[in-house]
């Protein structure tokens, strides 16, 4: 019994500070989502385009990213990077560890987001975009007008997926000291050796995280699927 | 209207027009028949640059369309066309299906094209599902729509892509109906298409095509009852 009033006070006692690592979570979660996006899409209809000029950096970027660990790329950019300019230039380049993380997150998330809103792209039938362009529209109109809308829809899920798994490794970034959730749950254990309650908060914390993440998207889908209906 | 000139196009090493060389003329309604894998559709779809083709010179109204410089989406406008598989948008109504384009391309206020939008789907007999979405439509009103969509643009020419082949049977005659209308107002048309009643009750000549070539044309009545080339005539005692 002295053992579970033990835990459950040392459960206590970690809470605020996975809370204040939560937040840190969340926030680097939150932008590397956005620019993620950003880089995804833009990655997407760079390696859709027929002009090598985009589609080879795209399909660069994209086969590099998901061919490699994340853990490796936080590596290479918070230590790799400064050290590369460092040998350069001579002069000391330091990141901060929190802006490091989202980068490296964005760019990460960008690429797998990029072969979500590529397939999405790639299995709106392609009677669609002929419909559109023998009516005489533009591919611009057409992709804004017509296949987007149709894309999206498929997008939505998988890239929800992709959110909740960018959450969770986020928690790599404890390796260059971010304190997010984990690293913050790491530093109580080392303190105070109490493995055990600490990394059990430590992932339900995450899961109620990720839950939050599945209950936002499930919100937008069923909004999207009726806004579509009522137009 | 249409004129087309010594047409070839291929697809790799596959040569899939071999020399098309035809002249239709306005308010004139051609149908073009022939065995699958004989070009007729490629045909079709050269005509509004779906395809482009590897050589030969395409006028439509006059406008050389084959011409490098020519902007694709002003032909595209004056063309009109009707997929097998209709390719209505799944997330517009049937009325903003046909009244996306006249106001994306044409830039007609949304009032306007609304107003012509209902009008066409009354003239295909359509004009209750004005707000119903395609996937609650058959596939008869689902392609009455597109044509109707097509129409939108006004255009001078429209082309139909085997329009009643997806269809179940007692949905083609609804489907026919209105290109019936359509050719008797004077529209010129352009029918790939296996349903011979139609093109003989509607269509001015008949192309029959085989591997790449116009094997032979004339009138609906030389075609079907005095055909001369063995090609046709075998084509023919098949599907007749």
């Amino acid at each position: 019994m002295s053992l579970l009033a033990s835990y459950i006070e040392h459960a206590v006692a970690v809470f605020p500070s996975l809370l204040r690592g939560a937040v840190i979570t969340i926030e680097v979660t939150t932008f590397a989502i956005f620019f993620g996006l950003i880089l995804g899409t833009i990655a997407a209809f760079g390696k859709l385009s027929k002009r090598s000029f985009f589609k080879i950096p795209s399909s660069v970027y994209i086969d590099f990213i998901r061919g490699t660990p994340l853990f490796v790329q936080i590596l290479l950019f918070y230590y790799g990077i400064p050290g590369l300019i460092n040998g350069l230039t001579g002069e000391v380049f330091r990141i901060d560890p929190i802006i490091a993380g989202i980068v490296v997150c964005s760019i990460n998330s960008g690429a797998y987001n990029a072969e979500i809103v590529r397939a999405g792209i790639k299995s709106v039938d392609r009677g669609q975009m002929e419909a559109a362009r023998s009516l005489g529209m533009t591919e611009r109109q057409a992709m804004k007008d017509v296949i987007m809308p149709q894309a999206i829809r498929l997008i939505i899920p998988p890239l929800g997926n992709e959110f909740i798994a960018l959450l969770k490794d986020s928690s790599l970034l404890a390796i260059i000291s971010v304190h997010e959730l984990s690293k913050n749950g790491m530093l109580y254990v080392s303190k105070t050796f109490a493995a055990f309650p600490t990394y059990i908060s430590v992932a339900f914390v995450y899961l109620a995280l990720t839950m939050g993440i599945s209950r936002i998207l499930n919100h937008i889908e069923r909004r999207l699927g009726v806004s579509d209906r009522s137009e | 209207m249409i004129e087309v000139n010594n047409l070839h196009k291929s697809f790799g090493s596959l040569h899939v027009l071999k020399g098309i060389t035809e002249k239709i003329d306005e308010s004139e309604v051609v149908c073009v028949i022939g065995p699958s894998g004989s070009g007729k559709s490629t045909f079709l779809r050269c005509l509004n640059l779906l395809e482009t083709p590897t050589s030969g010179e395409i006028r439509i109204d006059g406008e050389k369309v084959t011409d490098p410089k020519v902007n694709i989406n002003k032909i595209r406008e004056e063309v009109g066309m009707v997929f097998q598989r209709f390719n209505l948008f799944p997330h517009m109504t049937a009325l903003k299906n046909v009244a996306l384009a006249p106001m994306k391309v044409r830039g007609l206020p949304e009032k306007e094209a609304y107003d012509r939008a209902r009008d066409l789907l009354k003239k295909v007999g359509l004009e209750d599902k004005a707000n119903v979405y395609p996937s609650s439509l058959s596939g008869g009103q689902q392609q009455r729509v597109a044509i109707a969509r097509a129409l939108a643009m006004r255009p001078k020419v429209m082309l139909f892509d085997e329009p009643t082949s997806a269809l179940d049977p007692e949905m083609v005659g609804e489907v026919l109906n209105v290109m019936k209308d359509l050719a008797k107002e004077g529209m010129t048309m352009v029918v790939v298409t296996h349903e011979m009643g139609f093109a003989r009750e509607v269509g001015d000549r008949v192309l029959f095509m085989d591997d790449g070539i116009i094997v032979e044309k004339g009138t609906p009545q030389e075609i079907f009852f005095d055909a001369q080339n063995e090609r046709t005539k075998s084509f023919l005692s098949k599907i007749l």
